[in-house]
């Protein structure tokens, strides 16, 4: 078995390497094939036109964009001037996740000139069930390189602009200044304030998109984008949500979850806004819509619900009359997102000697397999059915963030069984050991049982279980 | 379909983290109630749910987005009537 697995570890890296070097030739060639196709003086040497064609081409399309373009020029909303427009329009998608990946693809599709696309992170395994640009040999590249390989695959005819980095208070107007319509496909507060002020400062419409668990929310900003402190523009995100959520209350899709065709939709109602807008031409020669912040439900009925909303806060902080905001504030980092946002501090609620690690845990138990106690697992119900420490009872943690849970009056709440001594311990558990702290403090206050029993958790919850007891377990 | 509130009630629907926190998609709420009590009032049916959501969401009025008056002298004072529909709107981020 020993030698061939080194000969296929071997293979597989040849072949990642083979294709990191197709990927990077690819991306020179549609470089190179863009910049030509942008100069008039090299049209005629593009190896695209068919040799017949002698008489100089006279129509504002090239002949494979009729072809490749036919079944959008044909429509009202579009028509060969939506399709120019579209041709020398810069689009900015900033994030290559779940919403980037289908926005930038249906965006590539279309036809949009320059193409940019902004991230830092890489592709990682989970993000492949709903990332749809990338793919299973991608693992490990940066997000951006695979997704602008995908669109360049799609239509080589779009110039790509790669920025791998994250958008950043120091190059956010540097990047947005060079693109006509911004898409935000980030999944975090800071980055969705940096760059609605980003576009409020640099007068670009902002289509904002995002996606949770089976809900998701789409709404057009600043359009149009009037000076700052004209109340003619429409809202910023500030005006739509002055006040950042909690942050304890902000999830990931990691810790949330994200079905996939969820955050997918989005992305692709995000493409369409963006492909509106600019097939549109610049106001006054549509009608801007007013404002409205669709919601998606893959469980609700309606699957779909528009929100009117209002035009932009007289007040704002970012687009209002009296507004600081300005080019130089946002560089210095004198807007401090992260401190506007709040910062999830570790959770530091428990004593040392209130905590027991996964080690210790398992080997009380080893033992003293009859021990009488409880262990708490206060993950979600999903997390727990996925995989458990034997014999552990789940109350949600949600629970205990309601301040009705029960036995706060001393009585015994529902998940304690009643055989059980009342000096006997309580252990909670969660997924990294933050929320059984709280969990753990907020029985201790209940004053269930008696006080000489102990409540307490297991440091580091199922993720110390893992490294430190039960390496096969999974973990989420 | 979320079902028509009884007579002298008004529904409240809950997206994204505030139906995690209620547990609930909607619920119906005796009507008419000033919309400025309209915080308090579902802190007081889940408690803790104003600090953790409410305060940093946004709230339609019969599909129509409004502002949740901070005082109770403030002019703009909106009523919710028998029969209107109430959204709580908390920011999603992630995508």
């Amino acid at each position: 078995m020993e030698p061939a697995s080194g000969r296929a570890e071997q293979l597989r890296l040849q072949i990642a390497k083979a294709e990191a070097d197709l990927r990077e030739l690819r991306l020179q060639l549609s470089q190179v094939e863009t910049s030509q196709e942008h100069d008039p003086r090299d049209q005629s040497s593009h190896s695209n036109v068919p040799p017949e064609i002698v008489s100089p081409w006279k129509w504002p399309l090239q002949q494979q964009e009729y072809e490749r373009y036919a079944r959008q020029l044909i429509l009202p909303s579009v028509g060969l001037a939506g399709q120019m427009r579209l041709k020398s329009a810069a689009v900015l998608v900033v994030g290559a996740g779940g919403l980037g990946c289908p926005a930038a693809a249906y965006l590539a599709g279309a036809g949009v000139g320059v193409l940019g696309l902004v991230d830092g992170d890489i592709v990682e395994v989970s993000n492949l069930h709903r990332q749809i640009a990338h793919s299973h040999t991608k693992i490990g590249m940066n997000k951006v390189d695979s997704l602008a390989e995908y669109c360049i695959d799609l239509n080589p005819r779009v110039n790509c602009v790669r920025h791998v980095t994250p958008l950043t208070p120091e190059n956010a107007a540097e990047i947005v200044s060079k693109y006509d319509v911004v898409l935000d496909c980030t999944d975090h507060p800071t980055s969705r304030y940096l760059i609605s002020d980003a576009c409020v400062l640099l007068q670009k419409p902002l289509v904002s998109a995002s996606a949770l668990r089976t809900d998701g929310q789409l709404i057009v900003l600043n359009n149009p984008p009037a000076p700052q402190g004209s109340q003619d523009g429409g809202p910023c995100y500030r005006c739509v949500f002055p006040k950042p959520p909690p942050p304890d209350g902000v999830l990931s899709c990691g810790e949330g979850g994200i079905l996939g065709p969820v955050v997918g939709v989005m992305g692709v109602l995000q493409a369409l806004e963006a492909i509106k807008l600019v097939a549109a031409g610049p106001p006054p020669s549509h009608e801007v819509p007013a404002p409205s912040l669709l919601l998606f439900s893959a469980v609700g009925t309606p699957t779909f619900r528009s929100m009117r909303m209002r035009g932009r806060r007289s007040d704002c902080s970012a687009c209002g009359m009296s507004s600081s905001l300005t080019p130089d504030a946002l560089k210095s980092g004198m807007v401090d997102y992260v401190l506007f946002c709040g910062v999830r501090s570790p959770v530091r609620v428990l004593a040392p000697d209130e905590r027991i690690t996964a080690a210790a845990y398992s080997n009380m138990l080893a033992e003293n397999p009859g021990f009488a106690h409880v262990l708490l697992d206060v993950r979600d119900r999903e997390h727990h059915a996925i995989a458990s420490i034997p014999g552990a009872v789940n109350v949600p943690f949600s629970m205990f963030q309601r301040t009705d849970m029960g036995g706060q009056d001393g009585t015994r709440p529902d998940w304690l069984p009643e055989s059980l001594p009342p000096d006997a311990p309580i252990y909670v558990v969660c997924r990294v050991g933050n929320d059984s702290q709280v969990a753990a403090r907020k029985l201790k206050e209940m004053r269930t049982g008696s006080e000489h029993r102990f409540i307490g958790d297991i440091q580091g919850g199922m993720e110390a279980w893992k490294k430190e007891v039960d390496k096969s377990i999974p973990f989420i | 379909m979320v079902p028509k509130p009884p007579k002298g009630h008004f529904n409240v629907l809950y997206f994204a983290s505030a139906s995690s926190f209620t547990s609930m998609e909607s619920e119906s709420l005796p009507a008419p109630l000033p919309l400025r009590k309209l915080f308090e009032t579902l802190d007081e049916k889940h408690p803790g749910i104003k600090a953790k959501i409410l305060n940093s969401c946004l709230v339609t009025v019969n599909l129509n987005y409004v502002d949740i008056p901070e005082k109770d002298d403030d002019p703009d004072q909106v009523t919710i009537e028998e029969g209107d529909e109430v959204a709580i709107i908390p920011p999603v981020s992630s995508g």
